[in-house]
């Protein structure tokens, strides 16, 4: 496996990242319709960034280069890669990222309507997550056989993962809904924000339990602890960063405009909470990588022994 | 086994994911504050009613809306975003509340219902649109005014006297009979002409520059007014009648309480007087102006 492809996988996972923080900054800067055009900008490929255009325009230039880079991505999977289904998977994010742009064209045209401009933010984080399989799939040695570890307990730490990410998913897509329920200069709706703290709630319990389970079952597997701590560590910060962004937020409609502290603080929450589904989508490709369950290690096992040697 | 738990737990996630995202979606956009079709009757402006004509023995409603308590002081404005509103607009305040010693600019105060001599409702009278235009200016970097008041289908005119582009965007109540619409305007570009079907307060804003903000009271009728920078207001060309007369402030509740004014030929008068004691200390509200009950002068005039 090249390890040049994997660099550069890495690097456009890194840029779909960065796309994210563009897109964060539109949405609390309320540019998302500082022109009323698509996909020019007032006419323009380059227009004079003043005011929010600088935000929506600026997302839209780098949601074109995450574009271009992607399809370079699926020209290196195709000509290199072995793997047919790794094809097939950078294929979906290339389709992922067009539908993404239509979706993004599609808000500006219609004005912003709710639905259109959640699923914009959801189908982001999507797009990233399929980037981030994309790089783990792209390591060196990913392919290649690695003992496998059994599982322990009465509950599977894989499914516990699956659970952790899904739930992670949804709360993405109530924390979307609810950013694009009401400008900086209106009140968050009580349902929505009370789903939301119930949702984090529940990420916090089933990733938490996932984070211990993993800790306390594979204490050695430091290829399972590692994006288990770093998962940790995220969580407790994107709480924090929720706290605040929502303490900002209610300081923020008595002010003339979007106020900064408010803006970079709800950006590092959308930031963090893509990184926190991107880790636990990690420590769920690695733990099926490498546990099974004693069943399936039984099964394995006499199916070697099965074998004419 | 293990195919199994996969489809439950794709099922799982799927059911979850919709019902979130449906719930989600049930949400509703509009929180303006504002109120729609509240002013003046409503309805449908192109109903087959009986056209009003003025009679001459119209009167006028006058008055003072005051505040008491301690209005908000305005917010310096941070334009270093755009150099150009920068450079002519250094100093450019908020204008959520203008108050001028303990009397309030930017109120509109309107006629909401009511009966006129004659014994039909307001409502059941249509009314002429106006050929004039009502002007919205982008100068400085805010609008010019910060308020106006039209009829429901007279022309609104939007110019841009700044250096830098902006973008009209209107936020009528969803579903209220008026159409949402954003447009971006250059330096030097040609006005902009629009028209709001229906009566509705209808939030106008900049997405370019977040802190431009605008209101457009739009009736089914002409009498409305909006008051000056010492409080005053006029509204002119009353019909005899007995009207329910309300006032509206961007920060306050959606209307103020109604004040009963009874018309004749001659200036009827009603104040109106906001509490602003609650503004500094509330955070994040829309409704933080409250309307304390209205007090009704003595008629001046012929009454």
């Amino acid at each position: 496996m090249s390890k040049g492809l994997h660099r550069f996988t890495v690097f456009v996972t890194a840029a779909t990242f960065l796309l994210i923080i563009a897109g964060a900054n539109v949405t609390s800067h309320d540019a998302g319709l500082a022109t009323n055009d698509w996909p020019l900008s007032n006419g323009q490929v380059f227009p004079e960034m003043q005011g929010n255009l600088f935000w929506e325009h600026g997302h839209r230039l780098i949601a074109a280069s995450v574009g271009i880079l992607v399809i370079l991505l699926n020209i290196w999977l195709w000509r290199s890669e072995k793997r047919s289904w790794m094809r097939r998977l950078g294929l979906v994010a290339l389709g992922a990222v067009v539908a993404q742009g239509l979706l993004g064209g599609l808000t500006v045209k219609l004005m912003l309507p709710l639905v259109v401009s959640a699923a914009h933010a959801t189908l982001a984080q999507l797009v990233f997550c399929t980037m981030v399989s994309l790089s783990v799939f792209t390591m060196p040695g990913w392919s290649e056989p690695r003992a496998t570890v059994e599982e322990k307990g009465s509950v599977s730490l894989r499914y516990l993962c699956i659970a952790a990410a899904v739930m992670i998913l949804i709360q993405l897509v109530l924390g979307a809904t609810l950013r694009h329920s009401a400008t900086w200069d209106q009140h968050l709706p009580t349902s929505l924000l009370l789903s939301h703290l119930g949702g984090a709630l529940l990420v916090t319990l089933l990733l938490g339990a996932t984070i211990i389970t993993t800790l306390r079952r594979h204490a050695r597997e430091i290829y399972l602890t590692r994006p288990a701590q770093i998962a940790a560590a995220l969580l407790v910060g994107q709480l924090f960063l929720g706290l605040a962004a929502y303490s900002t937020r209610q300081a923020s409609p008595n002010g003339p405009q979007p106020l900064s502290p408010m803006v970079a603080i709800t950006v590092a929450h959308v930031a963090c909470g893509a990184l926190v589904f991107a880790v636990t989508i990690v420590l769920a490709l690695r733990a099926f990588r490498v546990l099974r369950s004693s069943h399936e290690t039984s099964r394995s096992y006499q199916r070697l022994s099965a074998e004419p040697s | 086994m293990l195919k199994k738990r996969a489809r439950f737990w794709l099922a799982m996630s799927l059911t979850l994911s919709l019902l979130a995202f449906s719930y989600a979606c049930g949400g509703k956009k509009d929180d303006t504050g504002t109120g729609a079709d509240n002013t003046g009757g409503g309805g449908d402006t192109s109903s087959k009613a009986q056209e009003w004509t003025p009679k001459g023995d119209e009167g006028s409603i006058t008055g003072k809306i005051s505040f008491t308590g301690t209005a908000p002081a305005p917010q310096k404005i941070d334009t270093a975003q755009d150099a150009n509103c920068a450079a002519k607009n250094p100093n450019l305040m908020t204008e959520t509340v203008v108050a001028k010693g303990d009397k309030l600019q930017n109120v509109i105060v309107y006629i909401k219902d009511g009966t006129l001599a004659d014994g039909k409702k307001l409502s059941d009278y249509s009314f002429k649109t106006p050929d004039t235009e009502v002007t919205l200016d982008q100068n400085g970097c805010h609008y010019v005014p910060h308020v106006i008041v039209m009829q429901a289908n007279q022309k609104l005119k939007v110019i841009n006297s700044d250096q830098t582009n902006h973008n009209i965007h209107a936020l009528p109540k969803s579903g209220g009979g008026n159409d949402e619409w954003n447009q971006s305007q250059g330096p030097g570009a040609a006005p902009i002409m629009e028209t709001f079907k229906r009566p509705e307060i209808v939030p106008i804003k900049c997405n370019q520059h977040p802190w431009m903000k605008a209101y457009a009271g739009v009736f089914k009728h002409p009498f409305f007014a909006v008051s000056k920078d010492d409080g005053s207001y006029e509204i002119k060309g009353v019909p005899p009648g007995k009207y329910t007369v309300v006032a509206w402030q961007e920060k306050g509740p959606t209307e103020s309480k109604p004040m009963e004014v009874t018309v004749t030929k001659g200036a009827a008068t009603a104040d109106f007087t906001f509490d602003a004691s609650a503004m500094a200390a509330i955070t994040g509200s829309n409704s933080s102006l409250e309307v304390v009950p209205a007090i009704e002068l003595p008629m001046l005039g012929n009454h």
